[in-house]
C-alpha cells in the first residue's frame, strides 16, 4: 500500500499499482493506515464502504455500545429501541428488574418486532404474522402453531438473538460477542473520567426524559474522536459564536477568557479518552450559564461531590470535560450531554442524544441543566451546530480521490504525554492534543484485525 | 375597538368584516414575518418576539396508538429541540450575526410558507391564539437541501409596532421524530 504521508510530494494522478490490486482489505492494509510514529492517518476509514462492512462486523459486534440510561425504563414492560451499529434491538425492563437487550428482528421472515420508539409493553407482536414474545424476548405464541407448523418446531429455538447488557453507574451498555471482557474490564482505567459526571453523589443521576435525534451527512468517527480528544477546536474557532451567544449582554467575545490550563487523557486500554480545563470557569459559564455553573463549582453539591470524589480537582476545578468511550458512546461531564454515535454507512451518522443530571439536585438545577443543555448541545444547539458544518463539509471533501490520498496530520501532543500527573492518574498529556484519538484509532484498527480476545483484550 | 374585533373573528363561521379585516391583519402578519426571516433581516425578527415569550419546539417521537396521546410530545420537564425565553434568544441572535457564526456563514437560504392561519380563541382584550402550519425549504452551501414540515401553535399580542403583533408564544410541532438535517440553525 503506497499512500502519500506528510511530506507533500507531487503526485502521479493515479497509481498503476492500484489498478491491480484486489478490492477487500488484509490486516496489513488496514494496519497501514494509522501510524501513530508518524503521527498520520489515512482518511480512507471515513469513507470506504468495505471497511464500513467490516466495521460492522469486527466493532459494533465486539464492542460494548451504549443504549441508554437505566431510568429511560424505570418499570417493568418499559422498552426503548435503539441501535447497536445498524441492528436495531430493544431494551427492556424485566418484571425482576433486570434488563435485556434483543435483536428487533423476528426470527420467522426478519420483521422489525417493534416499531415504536419506546412506551410500556407486556410482550410484543410481530405485525407480520403475528409472532408473539415475552418482554424477555421468548416467543410464546406463533398463530396456527400446532394446525399449520411442523412436528419439530420449537418455540424455544426461534426467539430473536440476545445480546448482552450490563451497567456502569446508571449507562446501560449491550455487546453482541458473548466472548468479550466484562464491560467493568472493557471501560479499563477510563472509569475514573467517567464518575466525574456518574458519581457526584451516592444518588447517582437520572435521566431528563427524551431522546433527541439528527442525522450528519459524516462517518461517525469524526464525532467520536471528537469528543474523545479534540478540546482544540472548542479552545480555537469552531465554537465562538456559542461562546458569544452565552456571553450576558453588553460583554463581548473579546472580554471573555478561554482557558489554557487543562489535561488530556488516554485509556491505558480500550481507545477511550478524555480532556478537560482545570480551574479557569469562563468556558463553563459561556455553555452552561451561572446557575449551572455554581452549583458544578460551589455548592452544597460541589462539596458533596469533593468528598465523594476525593478531591477538589475533580470535583469542582475540571470543567467542559468531553469524554468517548470506545466506540460510540460520548459525553460531557458537567454539561451533562450523553450520545450515541449511530452509523448509517461510511457517509452518515445518526446522534442520539440525552441528558443527565445528578438524581438528587435542586429541582431548578435539573430545570437549569434541561434547559442549558439544549440550548447548547442539541441539533439547534449554539455549539452544536457548528459540529455538524464542519463533520458535513469534510466528508464532503472527502469524495475526491486526492483528497482521499493525503493523509491526515494527528500529531499533536506525540510522544508527550505520560503517567506522573499529581491529580489525574493514567496517561496525562495537555489539553490540546490529539494523543487520545491516537489511542480511539489504535483501538479501531486493533479491533479490525485481531480475530480473537486473547490478544485483543485487556 | 380591537376587542371587539378579535371577539367577533373568533366566532366560528363569522364572516362579519371585522372577522375578515382581523383574518387578513393575522395572515398578513405571519407573511411579513416569514419575508424578515427569508431576507435574513433577522434583528427586526427577533423584534417581534415578546419580552416573555416561550420559543418551544418539543421532541416528537413514535408510539403505539393507545400510547400515542400521552407520550407523543415531549412534555415541559422534558428534553426539546428548542425551549427557549428572551434571554436565550437574544443569545442566538448574537450567533446568528455573528462573523464567526459557521453553521450560518455563509448563510442559509430559507422559504417559510405559512398557510392554514386559523384565530383559535381571544385570549384576552389583546392575545389571540393562532395556528398555522408551515413548510421551510432550506438551501445551504453548495448542494444541501433540507425541507421541514409542521404546525405553529402561537400566542400573538397587539403591539406598537409595524406589524401590529409580537409574539408572546410560540410552540413547534414539527412533523419529524428524528430531525432529517445536521442541525437546527434556522427558525421557525
Amino acid at each position: 500500500m503506497t499512500v502519500e504521508k506528510t511530506k507533500t510530494r507531487l503526485n502521479i494522478g493515479a497509481d498503476p499499482r492500484e489498478f491491480q490490486k484486489r478490492p477487500s482489505w488484509t490486516n496489513e492494509d488496514i494496519l497501514a493506515l494509522l501510524d501513530e510514529e508518524d503521527g498520520t492517518l489515512d482518511p480512507r476509514i471515513y469513507t470506504d464502504e468495505d471497511l464500513y462492512r467490516l466495521e460492522q462486523e469486527r466493532v459494533f459486534g465486539r464492542a460494548w455500545i451504549l443504549l441508554g440510561h437505566e431510568t429511560h425504563v424505570p418499570k417493568p414492560g418499559d422498552f426503548l429501541t435503539t441501535y447497536m451499529g445498524e441492528d436495531p434491538v430493544i431494551l427492556v425492563r424485566q418484571k425482576d428488574k433486570s434488563l435485556r437487550v434483543f435483536l428487533n428482528q423476528c426470527p420467522h421472515r426478519g420483521m422489525r418486532i417493534c416499531r415504536t420508539d419506546g412506551g410500556n409493553a407486556k410482550s410484543f407482536t410481530c405485525s407480520y404474522h403475528g409472532w408473539a414474545y415475552d418482554l424477555g424476548g421468548n416467543l410464546i405464541n406463533v398463530p396456527y402453531e400446532s394446525e399449520a407448523f411442523c412436528s419439530d418446531f420449537n418455540k424455544s429455538e426461534w426467539g430473536p438473538t440476545h445480546a448482552r447488557v450490563e451497567t456502569y453507574k446508571g449507562l446501560v451498555f449491550a455487546n453482541w460477542d458473548k466472548n468479550a471482557p466484562t464491560l467493568l474490564e472493557y471501560l479499563s482505567d477510563a472509569t475514573y473520567y467517567m464518575d466525574h459526571m456518574l458519581d457526584r453523589t451516592p444518588a447517582g443521576t437520572e435521566v431528563i426524559g427524551g431522546m433527541q435525534k439528527w442525522v450528519i451527512p459524516c462517518n461517525w468517527k469524526f464525532a467520536a474522536e471528537q469528543f474523545c480528544s479534540d478540546m482544540y477546536h472548542a479552545g480555537t474557532v469552531s465554537h465562538l459564536s456559542g461562546i458569544e451567544a452565552g456571553l450576558p449582554e453588553g460583554m463581548e467575545l473579546s472580554d471573555t477568557k478561554i482557558p489554557t490550563v487543562g489535561y488530556q487523557f488516554r485509556a491505558k486500554w480500550g481507545g477511550h479518552g478524555t480532556g478537560f480545563y482545570v480551574g479557569e470557569p469562563g468556558m463553563m459559564l459561556a455553555i452552561m450559564g451561572p446557575k449551572v455553573t455554581e452549583y458544578w463549582t460551589d455548592s452544597e453539591a460541589a462539596n458533596r461531590a469533593e468528598k465523594h470524589l476525593g478531591s477538589a480537582e475533580r470535583a469542582r476545578q475540571l470543567m467542559v470535560q468531553h469524554m468517548t468511550v470506545f466506540p460510540t458512546c460520548s459525553f460531557l461531564p458537567g454539561i451533562n450531554t450523553v450520545r450515541t454515535w449511530q452509523p448509517r454507512g461510511p457517509h452518515e451518522t445518526e446522534i442520539w442524544a440525552f441528558t443527565v443530571v445528578d438524581a438528587d439536585a435542586p429541582e431548578e438545577v435539573k430545570e437549569e441543566y434541561r434547559r442549558q443543555t439544549l440550548r447548547t448541545f442539541s441539533a439547534g444547539g449554539v455549539f452544536e451546530q457548528d459540529d455538524g458544518e464542519n463533520w458535513v463539509e469534510i466528508q464532503s471533501v472527502l469524495r475526491g480521490h486526492q483528497a482521499r490520498k493525503r493523509r491526515f496530520n494527528i500529531q499533536m501532543g506525540k510522544g508527550r504525554s505520560g503517567v506522573g500527573n499529581k491529580d489525574f492518574p493514567g496517561s496525562i498529556g495537555y489539553v490540546y492534543n490529539e494523543e487520545a484519538a491516537r489511542g480511539l484509532y489504535r483501538q479501531w484498527i486493533r479491533m479490525m484485525t485481531e480475530p480473537s480476545w486473547e490478544t485483543l483484550g485487556p | 375597538m380591537i376587542d371587539e374585533k378579535m371577539r367577533a373573528a373568533t366566532r366560528q363561521g363569522d364572516i362579519s368584516l371585522e372577522a375578515l379585516s382581523l383574518q387578513h391583519e393575522v395572515e398578513q402578519f405571519y407573511y411579513r414575518e416569514a419575508l424578515l426571516l427569508d431576507r435574513h433581516e433577522f434583528n427586526d425578527w427577533f423584534d417581534l418576539l415578546d419580552e416573555d415569550i416561550r420559543y418551544f419546539m418539543p421532541i416528537r417521537t413514535n408510539r403505539t396508538r393507545r400510547e400515542q396521546k400521552k407520550l407523543e410530545y415531549t412534555k415541559d420537564n422534558e428534553f426539546a429541540h428548542f425551549d427557549d425565553d428572551l434571554t436565550m434568544m437574544r443569545g442566538r441572535q448574537r450567533k446568528l450575526m455573528s462573523d464567526v457564526g459557521w453553521s450560518e456563514n455563509p448563510a442559509s437560504r430559507t422559504r417559510h410558507i405559512v398557510g392554514n392561519v386559523l384565530i383559535e380563541e381571544e385570549l384576552s382584550a389583546s392575545e389571540l391564539s393562532v395556528v398555522s402550519s408551515f413548510i421551510v425549504y432550506r438551501n445551504r452551501l453548495e448542494r444541501q437541501v433540507d425541507i421541514f414540515a409542521g404546525e405553529r401553535l402561537d400566542v400573538l399580542r397587539r403591539a406598537e409596532n409595524e406589524l401590529g403583533f409580537k409574539i408572546a408564544k410560540r410552540t413547534i410541532h414539527i412533523d419529524q421524530s428524528t430531525i432529517l438535517s445536521n442541525n437546527l440553525s434556522l427558525f421557525f
